[in-house]
């Protein structure tokens, strides 16, 4: 009885636990900003379906003015981080915010560092 | 080379045992030495290597010699054979005539010193003579000690051979047991009954598995925990390679299931008609009015949407519901 108890939960931790080799694990961030954003993102995913039906009732035609101003009074009273609008796409690894491909998350400079190590899989440098 | 040397030799002197029997058989008949002459001639012409010969001397150099300088009076008069008869009989060993006489036709066809090639080839004729007479004589016994000795520990070379098969081969039970197998076969070929022994439970399912399932969920307490906690940490070895790094990221989550299923996650339990016909959510609303217009429009983009699960098309209307039951006032006055 207590062996497969143990059993159990042998099972649950070899699950849960990750291996005994070290392995790379970053715990911080690159800056501020990049956790700020980080942060900026997490409000804008809890608070996103509330801003959906707001916007919802005060783009609108059929319901009266009045409802879609109370809408907006509320809308605003949401926190300022709640707007996705806030969030910036910057560089994974720099936290650059300008000149990031959104296809790989990379500013254009580590883009261009990791292409030419050969470290992109399927990207080439072009040539025609 | 010393072994193929040792081999040649005896073959050398089983062939002049073999050759001089028929010799004297047919010098008896013919009274002439013919086929003898043509095998010592033989004899005679073979060659030995050099090497040999050099180690035979250093190891039986000193003793041979006073024995060879006795020997060689005797088959060198070629009409006393009598003379090497008593000779011989004076040490207790009978060598044949004839042989002494192909050892000195092999002597001298070496090129190293005759007498003593002849008394080291006379020296094996000898062996060979002793083996021969213990043999006739019934000298058994320790042959019959040494077996007498294998029937005291019967069992071991079997078991030896069994392990030794296992160690190569390798093979696991389904119940994960190496050593039964083993035991087994040991069993099996001690000549007793194939049911005797620990059953392996290998058709038939284990009828104790139900019980320990009743008993198992009443105490996982938190030392448990700790040591199974430990215990995986401990038996986690890191991946040897990259097909079990990428089985640890499968487990882990970070890596897909190949074929990819498209569906993973989503758990779409309910019909076709509950994402669409979304009317009977209506209930709280009044009939007449904007809200149940806007509320219509609601739900017809709701029916078109895919992405999202019918508890979460009924969570959307509820909220709708709920934010215009807090306005009510509000619209009461328009």
């Amino acid at each position: 009885m207590a062996a497969a108890a143990l059993c159990w939960a042998l099972r649950a931790a070899r699950q849960v636990l990750p291996s005994s080799c070290p392995r790379q694990a970053r715990s911080y961030y690159v800056d501020w900003r990049m956790l700020r954003d980080v942060k900026r993102r997490k409000m804008a995913y809890e608070h996103a379906d509330e801003r959906l039906r707001i916007n919802a009732i005060r783009k609108n035609s059929i319901l009266p003015k009045e409802l879609q101003e109370v809408a907006d009074k509320e809308i605003a009273a949401l926190p300022r981080d709640s707007c996705p609008v806030r969030i910036r796409n910057r560089c994974v690894l720099t936290s650059r915010p300008r000149g990031v491909k959104r296809r790989w998350r990379l500013s254009r400079i580590v883009f261009r560092h990791f292409a030419d190590h050969a470290q992109m899989s399927g990207v080439q440098r072009a040539m025609w | 080379s010393t072994s193929s040397m040792l081999s040649k030799d005896k073959d050398k002197s089983a062939a002049s045992k073999d050759s001089t029997p028929e010799g004297a058989a047919k010098s008896q008949e013919d009274g002439a030495g013919a086929p003898k002459q043509q095998l010592l001639d033989i004899i005679g012409s073979m060659k030995v290597e050099v090497s040999y010969r050099k180690k035979l001397q250093q190891l039986k150099g000193s003793e041979n010699k006073k024995q060879a300088m006795n020997k060689l009076e005797g088959p060198d008069s070629e009409g006393s054979v009598p003379q090497g008869i008593t000779e011989d009989a004076q040490r207790g060993k009978s060598l044949n005539p004839e042989l002494v006489k192909a050892a000195s036709a092999v002597a001298s066809s070496l090129p190293h010193n005759k007498k003593q090639t002849e008394s080291e080839l006379l020296a094996q004729l000898r062996k060979h003579e002793e083996t021969t007479d213990k043999q006739k004589k019934g000298e058994t016994v320790n042959i019959r000690n040494v077996i007498s000795e294998m029937t005291v520990k019967r069992q071991s070379p079997a078991q030896w051979g069994a392990r030794i098969s296992s160690r190569i081969s390798l093979q696991l039970d389904e119940d994960g047991q190496r050593i039964r197998p083993e035991r087994s076969s040991a069993k099996s070929m001690d000549s007793r009954s194939l049911k005797v022994g620990k059953r392996l439970n290998i058709f038939t399912k284990a009828s104790t598995e139900p019980e320990h399932a009743l008993k198992t969920v009443s105490s996982p307490t938190i030392w448990d925990l700790e040591f199974a906690k430990e215990l995986a940490a401990v038996t986690a070895q890191p991946p040897r390679n990259g097909f079990e790094e990428m089985i640890q990221w499968t487990k882990e989550g970070i890596l897909w299931e190949f074929p990819i299923d498209n569906e993973v996650g989503m758990e779409d339990d309910a019909e076709f008609h509950e994402h669409i016909f979304l009317e009977k959510h209506l209930e709280g609303f009044p009939k007449q009015g904007p809200i149940r217009h806007f509320m219509e429009l609601v739900i017809c983009g709701l029916s078109k949407n895919p992405y999202l699960s019918v508890k979460q098309k009924v969570e959307h209307i509820e909220w709708f519901q709920k934010y215009f039951e807090e306005k009510k006032e509000l619209l009461q006055e328009i």
